[in-house]
Formats: structure tokens, sequence, C-alpha cells
């Protein structure tokens, strides 16, 4: 009986636990780098993968970043993790990440819904 | 026989069970683990350690989907067998003995043995809850692990939603996805399949010294019977 309590309150933790705040720093990090003009900081806010697959052949992540002219994104309206993603939800923009060992790294930005589908990011992995 | 022996030995059905049952949880972490992290590398997140993944949402949800189709078989199998049977099937009681039986054939009130558990004595509510005691667990058992299997799901799915760029859903919308009754209808399923072969299967083969069983050589018309 011990054992299945400690499997049901396992799952209810694995359910529930979840740390918006950090998500939501990373995320307001990563659009004040943008609206300050500091591509080279918000690249370093950016996920590995995510970093790699966004410059053009010869143009670094700072340079292909700029030319999108992503939208500042506003204050922090909504913020959703479930295991180690997360949705940040900006008042003109919608942020995806994921966390690493070394924090919360953005892995989409520029997002708009499409109904039913996942998202289109001018910005993802 | 030396005591702990005994012991052993009067207690190794549900030793060996125990044993089996843990080993398969821990080779299930373990597996559940390496293909999980197989799925960070493709999507670029880092890979988790094995006491990271046993406390995930990935792990609790595919333990606790397992977990509540065994005890809703279980309840199942003890509840309409109180009332239905099969002719022929050890499983069944004889036909003719649908229902709750007598209080002189269950042994209760004041038809109780001499060693029978006191609460078979005792009367009302209590008698009630007794009575009902191992089906009542089952079934309680049953609705928590598949509470805990929809909390667990919810978050595995709007994790795996939010990894491939879409907004998580909340539970009253995870209870009613295809992702949950998949979950769930595919073990009620095969519990099903595994009780009524069971049922069906004992009437004509056997198993000799098994008390699944009937003895080797009883009729397959033999209801109720076991070696």
């Amino acid at each position: 009986m011990r054992l299945l309590a400690g499997v049901l309150l396992t799952a209810l933790a694995a359910g529930c636990a979840a740390d918006t705040a950090g998500a939501a720093r990373a995320a307001e990090r990563f659009t004040a780098a943008l609206a300050a003009g500091q591509a080279e900081v918000a690249c370093g806010l950016l996920a590995r993968k995510t970093a790699e697959k966004l410059p053009g052949p010869g143009q670094s992540c700072a340079a292909a970043l700029r030319e999108l002219r992503l939208r500042a994104g506003g204050p922090v309206t909504e913020v959703s993790v479930w295991g180690d993603e997360a949705q940040v939800r900006l008042e003109d923009d919608t942020l995806f990440l994921r966390h690493f060992g070394d924090g919360w790294r953005v892995v989409a930005a520029g997002c708009v819904p499409v109904r039913d589908l996942p998202y289109e990011c001018e910005v993802e992995s | 026989m030396v005591a702990p022996v005994r012991r052993f030995k009067d207690n190794a059905l549900s030793l060996v069970f125990l044993v089996m049952f843990l080993l398969s949880l821990a080779g299930q972490a373990l597996a559940g683990m390496l293909d999980y992290n197989e799925r960070q590398l493709v999507r670029g997140g880092d890979p988790v350690s094995f006491g990271r993944y046993v406390f995930s949402s990935d792990y609790a949800a595919n333990v606790a989907e397992n977990w509540q189709s065994e005890y809703l078989q279980f309840f199942l199998f003890i509840m309409v067998t109180v009332w239905v049977v099969q002719r022929g099937s050890p499983e069944s009681k004889e036909p003719g003995q649908e229902g709750a039986e007598s209080d002189e054939r269950q042994l209760v009130g004041r038809h109780a043995a001499p060693d029978s558990p006191a609460c078979a004595r005792a009367k009302g509510a209590r008698l009630w809850l007794f009575s009902n005691s191992l089906g009542l667990v089952m079934g309680l058992i049953f609705l928590l692990s598949w509470g805990a299997q929809s909390v667990a799901g919810q978050s595995s799915y709007n994790s795996e939603r939010l990894a491939d760029l879409r907004d998580p859903v909340g539970w009253g919308a995870y209870v009613t996805s295809p992702d949950f009754w998949n979950r769930s209808l595919q073990n009620w399923q095969s519990e099903l399949l595994a009780v009524l072969s069971m049922v069906v299967l004992s009437i004509y083969l056997r198993q000799r010294g098994s008390p699944e069983s009937k003895p080797v050589g009883a009729p397959h018309s033999a209801t109720g019977v076991q070696g």
C-alpha cells in the first residue's frame, strides 16, 4: 500500500511540479536583448540546435536574428511549463523554451498559432 | 523446519511475485529512461539521469496506465463472477449459485466459524464493508491509478505538445483526448482478453498441480473445481 501511495504521489508530483519563474525570466532576458539590439546576447539564449539552424550560409546567428527583425514581444502574460518544456506568451509574441543543464533556453520565437497544427515560428530548431 | 524457512515457504508465492514485480519495475525504469533519452537526443534536449527519470511524468504515466488496467481486470473479475457463471470453468461458481449467497454459505453472522474473522460476526455497515472489502479495495486502487494516469499522462502529453510547438491542454481536454483513451483502452482490451482466455481455456485444458486449474482428471463439465 505504501508503494502504491508513493507511485500515486510521484505521478501527481510529476504532473504538477513546474518552474514557471525560470522560464519567464529566460524569455524576458531574450526579448530584452532583442529590444536593446543585442542580437549576440539573444543568440546566446537560444537552444544549441535553434542557434545552429538559424543562420544562412556564411552568416552569423546574430546577423540572422537582426535580419528577422523579431517583434520585441512585450511583457509576459502567461507561462506554461510541462516537464522540460515551456511556452511563454508575451503581449505580442509566443516563445517556446526547453530546460537544459545550464537553465532555460529559447527553442522557438516569433511564433503565431495555426489552428490544430503546430505554431509557425520565425526562429525554430 | 526452522521457523524463518517455514515462514518464507508459507509466503513464497507473494515473495516470488513481489521480487518479479520490483525487478520488472526497475527494468521498465531503465528501458524507459533509455527510450526517453533517445527522444531527447532527437529533439535536441539533454539526457536525463535514472533518478530524474523515475520522477518524470513519462515514467509515472507508463506505470499508472498499466496498474489501473490490472486492478480493473481483477475488480471486474471479482465482481462479475458474483453474478455471472461459466459452466466448466474453475474460475466460476456452479450455475445456480449466482448472487451474494446465503449467510450460512458465507459463514457470516451466527453462521461464523470459531476461526472466522471478527468482522464476519459483526452486523450492519461493518459486515457489509468487510463482505465487499476485496472488490472495494481493488476498485479504489483502480480509480486512484486511473486518476494518477490522467494527471501524469496530461503532463507527459503536454510536454510532447510543447516540444512540437503546440499549445498545452487542460485536464478536462486531456481526459477526453484520443491519447488518454488510447492508453486506457489498449490496456483494458488485453486484460479482458486474458480473463476471457483463462475462463474458457481452463474448461478444456489442465495444469497439473496448479490451483488455477481443475485436476487433470476432472471432467470438462465440472465447474468451480480447483486442483
